[in-house]
């Protein structure tokens, strides 16, 4: 190596640091001190007793942790499927030409504009039992009650929760297959047509296996961003036993502040909870685009 | 990795250093405001130098924030202080703070909280843990509007804060009492409950229509603890609620309010939306008002002596909606208060707000915009500043202050809240399968670690 | 896209049609009731519209009613929109700074370690929110940036410099390096070549990151929740604290529209400047 390779080598590294150091130390480390904390390193509440597993001991041998665990997966992989299937439809339209379609490509994203609060709201206003769905159910004369209308916000069924999500995520995963489609261009469609394949088989066969990276990619992010959401489970959700990273919440909010640890455990679980679930998918996808003959 | 280590070591330090570390001229000041030997316009002065105050406090209500910023920021600016409100979700967040600050090293005059709206168990978590500015509150020249002579009942409220003694490091703001409100427009005079015996039936006959706040929220405590006042099989009421964890035996605890908690888990299967499984409790004041308005729920139970009156002028309550005694003679009564912590950047203005507050007239301007009661004592008034606040009442709507004042129960000791508090979320929220003695066993374990 | 042929449909079936006007409707028909809720003075189950509006009591008290008092200092509202602006504009700076050096590394170079550092550049986007926020928290009060506007800033870019450097590394990709040697053989100085030629050709992609990073910093709720501590308000954390009971009274539901408004103008501006392939990269492969 030359010296001026070198000054190179060490120039390129050093416009690698601001990133790194903001990835490593702040991401990773607050990583690592939530793992240590969760195995009883807190001296500042005066708790030292690391490597002591009893927080996750205790956490995971409650069977309330593994409603949480079942209601946060539930509500983040129905609520992923639904943006999927609605978000694809949506991206199949969109190709299309229509009148009014300059203003539909606005209409369409605008949740991907505003935060999930404003999604929340919505869901108040529509969904609870006072709200304007069961207004409108009372003026058609079929309840006189509010206490009569199906009960959708606060409940363990998750109906609010799952709505607030899919109605964030459906432009989200719209816009990632959108772009794909219009990239690959329509030939090899037209060719299968051509060749008289009928519509499903086209779609099956010839234009899932081209977005599908961005079906990935896409469903990954809303997944991963689900199971850690936290606003839509703690206003729209039932209640105890509630999603995990409500839980942690609580944890880290109770009067008894050893409970702090718990929460960690928590955080902790959600995190093993998560990079398991994408990893596993991921390895998944790997494998399928092997077979497939990509790499 | 290198960066983590250097972190952590850092964390270490800080956490090494947990007493209770000082500005010397903030200490200096502390000390000899206590000892009584500052006068009034030095403290004013100081205030004037320090130039700012924070006040963190519940930023639910629409009118307080309103006051705050329309009234007390203008009043402390003529004291050369200028006011930050800080409006927070709950306020165990701004104790939080403050205790963070405190085990981080932050000591006297080098915290970031001035001031916060308090009572209960969070000014209890304050004093066990001994963050509190001092006994400030008789020091103010306001105090004289307050009584403090313990050998008259009347200063009870003024000395105790949920039964824990407050050593007036607290002055009290506002004087409430736990009242219902029924939708008149759906209930009939003769239908209204005034003992829990009575909504109990009126559920059964009209299931789904009440549900309370969820504790740990203190209007669901609240609730929690009328009910369990009522169904003290003593008979002797909040009588012996007033006792702290330390001087009641766990087994004692559980008897008395074994008769309350199962009264209330009877009542659940016909609480809001129980049909459909479980009930539902909301979480919040607005919540509540929200079920209120949409007649929902029938009757709505939390503090508020002025609330039907000023829901009504803000569209936030029913056209219909009353005021009615429930439950008869154990109405909670209580007072909040303004703590300064002990780590308090800006003590003397925090004072200065004190002092402020404690005044007739930020009392009658309170209580004419916001509705909140008044926090000082009318008998030690002048009679013509007596009429100023009574005056300035927004008015009792169905009820009068003669019923409300014979209904009257003191709070619960702050400790036992905690205790009550667990059971209730053990055994009614989680459906737990353990006797109430274990619950309340359970919970004494947990607080005394 | 429009002129292919027409033996696969170039135009939409009566299926899709009517998919999406209900997909339009679940969209925007929400916003109908907000509106309404934010002139309403007393609007209670089961009227259809308010049965008092803001307006017929406006002159009858004293206190600011729904828009008044969203509109008015009061609410904070103005407040919270420019921390939210501010937030999102510094954010943006100091990812877009960081970012560009390492995008071009990724797009242009190969180092030992690379696809691993890419790799780890993906993580913030897979690991929860909640995780990283309730840890952080713990750290930052330690360190004194809890409730301060560095300690936000400082979180916010852990999610959005995934983003950046995606789609800043895609417009490296596409732009080659043909044109900086062309400037360099034609003699032009490395500052000339970045001033002169790399950054014009870069814009466009520049551009869409730094709306894409602004844009999620401005949704960003949860981080600025848990470290903002309640002292630093952005419109996310306002509008939590007036629904986190789950009920939306008048003054929350214009806040929910001045909410909106931010993403509405976002909308409007990325639509008109920025091809959704460019866009689309933040979000897809």
């Amino acid at each position: 190596m030359t010296a001026r390779e070198r000054r190179t080598r060490i120039l390129q590294l050093l416009q690698l640091i601001p990133i790194l150091s903001v990835l490593v130390i702040l991401f990773g480390g607050a990583l690592v001190m939530a793992l240590l904390q969760s195995l009883g390193f807190a001296p500042w509440f005066g708790i030292n007793t690391f490597p002591d597993f009893s927080y996750f001991g205790s956490l995971w041998g409650s069977q309330t942790f593994w409603v949480s665990l079942w209601l946060t997966l539930y509500y983040a992989t129905v609520s992923t499927l639904l943006a999927l299937v609605f978000g694809t439809m949506l991206a199949l339209a969109l190709i299309k030409a229509f009148p009014g379609k300059w203003l539909y490509k606005y209409l369409y994203k605008l949740p991907l504009m505003i935060p999930y609060t404003v999604g929340i709201a919505l869901a108040v206003i529509m969904l609870s039992s006072g709200g304007v769905l069961s207004r409108i159910v009372a003026f058609a004369g079929l309840i006189d009650d509010p206490g009569q209308f199906p009960q959708i916000l606060k409940t363990h069924y998750g109906w609010g929760i799952i709505a607030v999500y899919v109605w964030k995520q459906t432009p989200f995963i719209t816009l990632a297959v959108y772009a794909v489609l219009l990239g690959i261009g329509r030939e090899t469609e037209e060719a299968a047509a051509i060749l008289g394949a009928r519509r499903g088989a086209i779609f099956f066969r010839v234009t899932l296996p081209q977005i599908l990276p961005g079906i990935v990619s896409s469903t990954l992010i809303c997944f991963a961003f689900n199971v850690g959401a936290f606003e839509a489970p703690f206003i729209l959700g039932g209640g105890f036993p509630d999603t995990l990273p409500v839980v942690a919440w609580r944890y880290f909010n109770d009067a008894d502040y050893t409970l702090q640890l718990q929460g960690m455990a928590t955080v902790v679980s959600i995190g093993i909870v998560a990079g398991v679930i994408l990893f596993a998918y991921l390895w998944v996808y790997r494998r399928y685009e092997r077979r497939m003959g990509r790499h | 990795m290198k960066p983590n280590v250097s972190i952590f070591s850092l964390v270490a330090a800080c956490a090494a250093t947990s007493v209770w570390a000082a500005d010397p001229d903030d200490a200096a000041f502390r000390d000899a405001f206590l000892s009584g030997n500052a006068d009034w316009a030095a403290v004013e002065a100081r205030a004037a130098e320090e130039g700012g105050v924070n006040i963190y406090y519940w930023g639910g209500n629409d009118l307080l924030n309103i006051w705050m910023d329309r009234v007390v920021a203008p009043a402390m600016a003529e004291m050369g202080v200028t006011l930050n409100p800080v409006r927070i979700t709950g306020t165990k967040d701004a104790v939080d703070l403050v205790l963070a600050e405190k085990h981080s090293g932050k000591g006297i005059g080098q915290g970031s909280v001035d001031m916060i709206w308090i009572n209960g168990e969070n000014f209890a978590t304050l004093k066990r843990q001994d963050a509190l500015f001092g006994s400030f509150a008789q020091s103010l020249p306001n105090s004289v509007n307050l009584e403090w002579d313990e050998s008259d009942p009347r200063a009870m409220l003024n000395v105790r804060d949920f039964g824990v003694p407050n050593d007036s490091a607290e002055v009290p703001w506002s004087g409430e009492q736990y009242v219902c409100a029924v939708n008149s427009a759906r209930v009939a005079d003769e239908d209204v409950p005034s003992t829990f015996a009575e909504l109990k039936s009126y559920l059964e006959a009209n299931p789904g229509k009440f549900t309370y706040v969820k504790p740990p929220h203190y209007l669901g405590n609240t609730f929690v603890q009328e009910a369990i006042y009522a169904h003290n099989p003593d008979g002797t009421g909040a009588t012996p609620f007033q006792q702290s964890v330390d001087d009641i035996a766990p087994e004692e605890l559980a008897r008395l309010i074994a008769p309350g908690i199962e009264y209330l888990q009877s009542i659940e299967p016909n609480l809001l939306d129980a049909a459909g499984g479980s009930p539902r409790y909301p979480e919040d004041n607005k919540a509540l008002d929200g079920l209120f308005l949409n007649g929902e729920i029938d009757f709505s139970c939390k503090f508020g002596l002025y609330a039907v009156a000023k829901g009504l002028e803000i569209g936030t309550y029913p056209e219909g909606a009353k005021q009615f005694v429930f439950p008869e003679n154990t109405m909670i009564k209580n007072k909040n208060y303004l703590v300064i912590p002990g780590n308090a950047p800006n003590s003397a203005a925090a004072l200065v707000l004190a002092n402020w507050m404690a005044s007739v007239d930020s009392q009658v301007s309170k209580l004419e915009s916001v509705g909140m009661p008044s926090g000082i004592d009318g008998w030690k008034l002048s009679a013509e500043d007596a009429e100023r606040i009574v005056n300035a009442s927004p008015g009792l709507i169905g009820v009068t202050q003669a019923d409300l004042d014979a209904n009257a129960a003191p709070d619960t000791n702050a400790t036992l809240v905690d205790v009550i508090e667990a059971t209730w979320l053990e055994v009614i929220e989680r459906d737990s399968t353990a006797s109430i003695e274990e619950v309340v066993a359970t919970a004494y374990a947990n607080l005394g670690k | 896209m429009a002129g292919g042929n027409d033996t696969l449909s170039t135009r939409l079936s009566p299926f899709q049609k009517i998919y999406l006007l209900l997909v339009a409707g679940f969209i925007v028909g929400p916003f109908l009731p907000v509106i309404i809720q934010s002139l309403a003075f007393r609007w209670a189950w089961p009227e259809l519209l308010p049965g008092t509006w803001w307006l017929e009591q406006r002159g009858k008290s004293m206190l600011p009613l729904a828009w008044d008092y969203v509109l008015s200092p009061y609410s904070r509202v103005w407040e919270a929109t420019v921390n939210t602006v501010f937030i999102g504009l510094v954010v943006t700076a100091i990812c877009l700074a960081i970012c560009l050096p390492v995008a071009r590394l990724l797009a242009r170079e190969s180092f030992a370690g690379k696809s691993a550092f890419e790799f780890f550049l993906t993580l913030p986007l897979i690991v929860p929110e909640a995780a990283i926020g309730i840890a952080l928290l713990m750290i930052f009060i330690r360190l004194g940036l809890a409730g301060s506007y560095a300690g936000i800033i400082i979180a916010h870019l852990i999610p959005t410099i995934p983003y950046m450097v995606r789609m800043l590394t895609a417009v490296y990709q596409g732009l080659g390096r043909d044109f900086e040697e062309q400037a360099m053989i034609l003699g032009a100085r490395p500052l000339q070549i970045l001033w002169r030629v790399t950054l014009p050709m870069l814009l466009p992609g520049v551009v869409a990151g730094a709306l894409f990073t602004f844009l999620v910093s401005t949704n960003i709720f949860l981080l600025t929740f848990f470290l903002g501590q309640g002292q630093v308000i952005t419109l996310p954390t306002l509008l939590f604290s007036k629904i986190s009971g789950g009920n939306l009274d008048t003054t929350a539901a214009g806040i929910t529209l001045i909410v909106t408004l931010p993403g509405i103008i976002l909308l409007i501006i990325s639509e008109r400047f920025i091809k959704e392939e460019a866009f689309g990269k933040g979000f897809g492969s």
